[in-house]
């Protein structure tokens, strides 16, 4: 970071407008420090999910071994069906399961049934002495299943094809098959490990109907939940480091945390306008502000613009973006055109400033304009929803096209066939037991206040 | 867009020749666009082959004032358009656009689509771009998309499938080549005629969408820099702002505090 700028401040506000952190140091906003980010990165390493319904319901019919999420009745071995009452007996599991995971905790609560899902958070304990994050899917599927063999008394010798069925349920065709089973009854907030391609894309490894089902679909708060496992990744990538530090930490703060209420302010400005609108905001309001200036008139009368700092002008114009994706999909209230917005509006913006670098130097516009071409017509058709973030479509970039895709997502009122609804309703139930998740926004803000004077003090 | 402390007025496009200008005023959503025929709003739903004339408009679930959302005041702030607050389909539009002097192409219709509608989804391929939104602000946009300068009948075509014609020569009747024959010239009223719709269905009573500009009308609406119009030397301030433009990028995205105010 320039030396300049350590001590570099934003103001932090809500989806209201109200101020929820005053002077904010940018290093506060950064996930090495901000004690809330880690929590949050924390819990999303830590956390599995029981689908004991699902669980019944495949234990009934004898369903196992699928290999993708749309054809789940791809084997069906009724003649090894076992009718087992889980959802009636979910207290009694839970409690087995709480016995073998909860001593190696630290006194915090691990196992909490809600339902029909059973939520199972990993000992940090274990996750220190692991190489990696597995433990959260391999030791929550073994203690679910020894849990159900104890509740059900299923042996070798009381009920072999029980026992098998069981493990087919759970497990699927693993190890033979690499995945465990998609949409299947234990399932981590981050996709499993060994299926993540690309150096430190673990954080990305997440639907968006998930984040926006977690946040209830709040739009802003969708935006801050999202930029913090981004930005996570782009650390854990090295995408952060030196000359990135302060580049990634002004675009976070902009686009993701509402710093100086700009994204709300363009939103507000254009609640009745254009995508092209809200380009020509950003550009006043970024002449106003002093980060770009008019360096030259051509004989048109054209203007071009410069600037001194582009990291300010890239945060501004990633803020911007998302600002038209939300004032476009809003109007529409329709999320398929999110991709569209990522990839042209750096288009106009590169044309009203004389060539002013648009969102992430380009890499917003490269990656909206392939991931338009493969939600819409002859390439497909798939929805911006059903996408995990670090899938090699919308993957690429330094971390500011997730969050206009979950903002997008988070607009929709029913428009898309894999609405988060219909992908995530678990999320919707398990975020009334993870209050750590509400108001992600605003916990963001008190937390690097919390930790301001130390961070003041450099 | 409100007014602001400093003096600014979005420039649009660079460039001082008459293609520039027109882009600029395509792209310019303060500037009319110069009206150049009527269709009723019946052949319009005829032409996009969406329902039927009189028909109510479906819809993917109930209007907005009817649906429970959980709290989130961004959901207050955006105004939604007429079509969202109903409810309806997404529906879709393509246009295919020819080389031979259109009044607009793919990509210029991308920008003023960005620029003067709401609530819209747009991809830009090779010669076609398509264009979904709510049903009824389609069938609203149609007007501005159909009546004005934008629209050539014999150059533009709507081709919601096989859109295969834009770069080959124009038929006998200088027509853009249509391998569904969806539309053909009246050799008597010497009208452009869609006979069928945009996805190639024949249509009961065949649409007139008017004339086909002169030659010397295309050339004046020509969108595009060619060498018997605006050759490329004109471009000066484009080909400029182009390649400021790719060498920015390719600094910033390599150190973004490379760049300087002197850039």
């Amino acid at each position: 970071m320039k030396a300049k700028t350590a001590k570099e401040t934003v103001d932090l506000y809500d989806d209201l407008g109200n101020c929820v952190g005053r002077e904010i140091p940018l290093q506060a906003l950064s996930p090495l420090y901000n004690p809330y980010m880690r929590e949050v990165l924390d819990l999303f390493k830590r956390l599995a999910v029981i689908d004991l319904g699902k669980l019944e319901v495949l234990m009934k019919k004898g369903m196992a071994g699928w290999e993708t999420v749309v054809g789940q009745d791809e084997n069906r071995m009724p003649w090894y069906g076992r009718d087992l009452p889980l959802v009636d007996r979910a207290k009694e599991i839970v409690e087995r399961i709480k016995e073998k995971v909860e001593k190696y905790g630290d006194g915090e609560p691990l196992v909490e049934g809600a339902g029909k899902y059973i939520i199972v958070k990993i000992p940090r304990r274990m996750m220190e002495i692991s190489a990696s994050r597995d433990p959260t899917l391999t030791w929550t599927a073994v203690a679910l299943c020894q849990a159900v063999a104890e509740t059900f008394n299923m042996t070798p010798e009381t009920d072999p094809d029980g026992c098998n069925m069981l493990k087919g349920a759970v497990f699927g065709r693993y190890p033979q098959s690499p995945e465990f089973p998609p949409g299947g009854p234990v399932s981590t907030f981050l996709k499993q490990s060994n299926t993540v391609d690309g150096l430190g894309s673990g954080f990305k490894a997440i639907m968006v109907n998930h984040l926006v089902a977690l946040c209830n679909k709040r739009t802003l708060d969708a935006v801050a939940l999202t930029t913090i496992l981004e930005q996570a990744a782009q650390w854990e990538m090295g995408n952060a480091l030196g000359w990135f530090e302060r580049y990634q930490l002004l675009g976070s703060a902009y686009q993701g945390f509402n710093a100086n209420n700009l994204v709300l302010d363009l939103v507000k400005e254009n609640r009745e306008g254009t995508i092209g609108d809200v380009a020509y905001s950003v550009v006043r309001r970024a002449l106003e502000d002093g980060v770009i200036k008019v360096k030259r008139t051509l004989p048109s009368g054209y203007k071009i613009y410069s600037t001194n700092d582009y990291p300010l002008w890239n945060a501004y114009t990633c803020a911007a973006v998302l600002a038209a994706v939300i004032v476009n999909v809003g109007a529409s209230r329709a999320a398929q055109s999110v991709s569209t917005v990522i990839g042209y509006f750096g288009d106009l913006l590169l044309m009203e400033t004389g060539g002013l670098p648009d969102p992430d130097a380009g890499r917003v516009e490269g990656t909206g304009q392939g991931f338009a071409f493969y939600t819409h017509s002859i390439y497909g058709g798939a929805g911006p929803g059903a996408y995990t973030l670090d899938h090699v479509i919308p993957r690429h970039g330094s971390g500011f096209v997730g969050p206009c895709i979950v903002a997008g997502m988070c607009l929709d009122s029913g428009t898309q066939l894999f609405s988060p609804e219909m992908t995530s309703a678990s999320y919707f139930k398990i975020r009334e037991r993870l209050p750590l998740l509400h108001e992600p926004l605003k916990k963001v803000a008190e937390a690097a206040e919390r930790i301001k004077p130390e961070v003041m003090k450099g | 867009m409100a007014e602001g402390k400093v003096k600014y007025e979005p420039q649009i496009y660079p460039g001082k020749d008459e293609t520039s200008e027109r882009r600029r005023k395509l792209w310019d959503k303060r500037r009319k666009l110069a009206k150049y025929r009527e269709i009723s709003d019946d052949d319009i739903t005829r032409l996009l082959g969406h329902r039927a004339v009189g028909a109510l408009y479906p819809s993917v679930h109930p209007p907005l004032e009817e649906l429970i959302e959980a709290y989130d005041p961004i959901k207050n702030i955006v105004v939604p358009t007429p079509g969202a607050r109903a409810g309806d389909r997404i529906r879709f539009v393509q246009f295919a656009d020819s080389f031979w002097h259109p009044p607009i192409a793919p990509h210029g219709r991308l920008r003023l689509y960005f620029n003067r509608l709401r609530g819209i989804d747009v991809v830009a391929y090779s010669g076609r771009c398509i264009l979904e939104m709510r049903e009824r602000d389609l069938e609203a946009a149609m007007k501005m998309l159909l009546e004005t300068e934008i629209f050539n009948p014999a150059r533009t075509a709507l081709k919601g499938i096989t859109i295969h014609g834009h770069s080959l020569r124009l038929d006998e009747d200088g027509l853009m080549f249509d391998a569904r024959r969806r539309y053909i010239l009246d050799k008597s009223t010497r009208e452009v005629v869609y006979i069928k719709d945009q996805m190639g269905r024949v249509l009961d009573n065949p649409v007139p969408v008017g004339r086909p500009l002169s030659e010397e009308e295309c050339r004046k609406l020509d969108l595009a820099y060619t060498w018997d119009t605006h050759p490329f030397k004109s471009r000066t301030e484009v080909l400029e702002i182009l390649s400021r433009a790719a060498k920015l990028r390719v600094l910033a995205g390599f150190n973004p505090e490379l760049l300087t105010e002197e850039m």
